[in-house]
């Protein structure tokens, strides 16, 4: 096949479709309005970036998106709505696991840029095609890896130490800057956390860490998520999970146990982790990272990374 | 005999004052009751104005945002378009000035035959040749460049774009009536189409909307207030609707009146619910998603244009909404234009 990138777009409306295909006329694109052709088609042609619409009467962009991430894992995925509701956010993250999460009207050279860069990495970077770890590994690995709940609600502190306590390592934190002291002492391999905690936004921080640290999971845990924030926790954040309170038991131990198996074989492969890039934080951002005090950035990026797991890196 | 009617008559004369007083006292207490009562009623209209203001402003952030959402689509096309036929248009320009650049290349042999020998004249039959190999592939270049056609694809998309802009925005205006107000001749078909596309964002990919549009006379009301009932109607069947369904919506004249029915397949309305379903504040919703007020707000409006509001519902099946209008606005009340206010 040929060197250039190969695009599959999905949207119900063709003019848009037109649209996209114009604007990559300099990369091979093949679309459908059928949303249930487009499994096939990614794989028949192998492509490298999806690019779905979510609304679409047949199936919905995330339900496309997460057939794809079965079927053609190689892809990387990006979600391209006029609506971004909750139930689309939420989708986005816990089931098709999107790249990024792009609004209509897009940016012609936001777009682009954002397709030619997803192209490369979904050509160089390995694939990881399933996060869960056979079960000895799996045993190993909680027993090695830190999780660390970022959380000040001390009823909630109490649910999250009750269901994770005899599992794994936990440890607890009420502060952003408790969070660093721990991250900078145990390995950390899974951050759970509120979007706040007291009066302070921790998303920045969210974002920060995954930015310098793109092979730590995140599952953030929220009581009324915004779109617009759980938006920028896909693009500039990549976080893992998107958990809305009250935790369940259930959904709670999944996630963390296929967080680890995650964060386990980013370990085993850090160039997989390139799948997992943030998109820098622009002046828009609701929670920009570079408004967190320096202080806390220069923590953040110098987190050792014998205590990271990518040491090898 | 006399000093006992003198007691007597004082003790009544007493007991009459004493009752006076008391009445008095009492008349007073009633008074201020009155007032307090007058007082309370004042509050609970301005209170209920307030609630139907705020219900008004809550489904008017809903219309927007659902508007928003409809706009986004051909507004991402067309600014791209937009921003991609520029970038076609300079690719084309580079080919014309390849075209140029090989017609400046024909045009040298010209200068070289005037003083041109032999040699020369071998080399200038070579530049033509070449001249013209160049000129036909500049020439077949252009001919075959999809870039004209493309950029022209993507413009008359574009222009169909803003038609889909523009038809939202009228379909919005007719919506609110901002530039009109109080009672007038409305087409009730094209409410519902408006109140169709304010709601689209609740409907789209779960719920099928059937139209049975009858040909209907011009009712005489308050259009606004209408568009308001059918939005409320739609959205409480969409809500009513837990994953996919169908909500079919009949309209027909009958008699002087204007019948419009919204059915849909939900969760219908259980029987002990189903008496308070008019009722201001009572919602089913969990707190904080619900005013309790969508019906109730339905009643009235249809109520004050002198028409009625009937419901059928199967709990698990369904419900059917029925109105029936009178076309001639004949028992509308003062009461609207006040509500409308």
């Amino acid at each position: 096949m040929s060197d250039t990138l190969r695009i599959l777009l999905i949207d119900d409306e063709a003019r848009i479709l037109r649209a996209l295909k114009a604007l990559f006329r300099d990369y091979e694109t093949f679309q459908t309005t059928n949303p249930l052709e487009a499994v096939a088609l990614a794989k028949q042609h192998d492509v490298d970036v999806v690019i779905c619409d979510q609304r679409m009467p047949e199936k919905v962009g995330i339900d496309v998106l997460r057939d794809i991430k079965e079927a053609h894992p190689r892809a990387l995925r990006i979600l391209l709505t006029g609506y971004s509701d909750l139930k689309a956010v939420l989708g986005s993250v816990n089931e098709s696991e999107v790249f990024r999460f792009v609004n209509k009207p897009w940016d012609n050279t936001e777009l682009k840029t954002l397709v030619a860069g997803a192209g490369t990495i979904a050509r160089e970077a390995p694939v990881i095609v399933k996060d869960a770890l056979p079960q000895v590994e799996h045993d190993r690995a909680r027993t090695q890896v830190g999780v660390l709940v970022i959380e000040d609600d001390t009823t909630v502190q109490q649910r999250l130490r009750e269901i994770l306590q005899p599992y794994y390592r936990v440890n607890f934190a009420n502060t952003a800057e408790r969070a660093l002291q721990i991250m900078e002492q145990h390995e950390t391999g899974v951050v759970i956390s509120e979007t706040e905690a007291g009066r302070s936004d921790l998303t920045a921080l969210l974002k920060a860490l995954k930015q310098h640290h793109p092979h730590i999971a995140t599952v953030v845990i929220t009581e009324r998520a915004n779109a617009q924030t759980a938006i920028e926790l896909i693009n500039e954040g990549q976080v893992y999970r998107m958990l809305i309170k009250p935790v369940r038991m259930g959904t709670c131990r999944l996630s963390v146990d296929s967080a680890i198996g995650r964060y386990w074989q980013l370990k085993q492969n850090p160039q997989a982790a390139r799948r997992f890039t943030a998109a820098r934080s622009t002046e828009h951002s609701l929670h920009s990272p570079l408004r967190l005090p320096a202080a806390l950035l220069n923590r953040i990026r110098s987190l050792p990374g014998r205590l990271l797991g990518t040491a090898r890196v | 005999m006399l000093w006992i009617v003198v007691i007597a008559l004082l003790a009544g004369c007493g007991w009459l004052g004493f009752m006076l007083l008391n009445a008095q006292r009492e008349c007073r207490v009633l008074k201020a009751a009155h007032a307090e009562a007058d007082e309370e009623i004042k509050r609970l209209q301005a209170t209920q104005s307030q609630v139907i203001h705020t219900t008004k402003l809550a489904s008017l952030g809903q219309m927007v945002a659902g508007v928003a959402h409809e706009i986004n689509t051909p507004l991402g096309f067309v600014k791209s378009n937009v921003e991609v036929i520029g970038d076609l248009l300079d690719d084309y320009r580079k080919l014309v000035k390849q075209y140029d650049a090989a017609v400046q290349y024909c045009l040298q042999p010209v200068d070289l035959i005037f003083g041109a020998d032999k040699a020369s004249l071998d080399k200038l039959v070579k530049h033509v040749e070449d001249a013209r190999r160049k000129l036909f592939e500049a020439r077949t270049a252009l001919e075959k460049s999809p870039l004209l056609k493309d950029a022209k694809e993507l413009l008359s998309d574009a222009t169909e774009g803003l038609a889909q802009l523009g038809s939202l925005v009228m379909n919005l205006k007719g919506f609110s009536r901002v530039d009109r107000d109080g009672m007038d001749s409305m087409d009730l078909n094209e409410g519902l189409e408006s109140a169709l596309m304010i709601a689209q964002h609740q409907l789209r990919d779960r719920v099928k909307v059937v139209r049975h549009f009858g040909t209907l006379p011009k009712v005489r009301c308050m259009p606004s207030q209408m568009n308001q009932v059918f939005l409320n109607l739609i959205t409480n069947a969409a809500q009513a609707i837990d994953g996919d369904g169908t909500l079919t919506i009949e309209s027909k004249a009958s008699g002087g009146n204007v019948e419009i029915s919204f059915e849909d397949t939900g969760c219908g309305i259980p029987d002990d619910i189903l008496p308070k379903i008019f009722d201001p504040f009572f919602t089913t919703k969990p707190v904080g998603e619900g005013t309790g007020l969508g019906l109730s707000i339905v009643h009235k409006i249809v109520k004050g244009h002198g028409g009625t509001i009937k419901v059928r519902t199967t709990p698990k099946k369904g419900s059917v909404f029925t109105l029936s209008l009178p076309v001639d606005g004949a028992g509308a009340k003062q009461s609207v234009q006040a509500a409308a206010a």
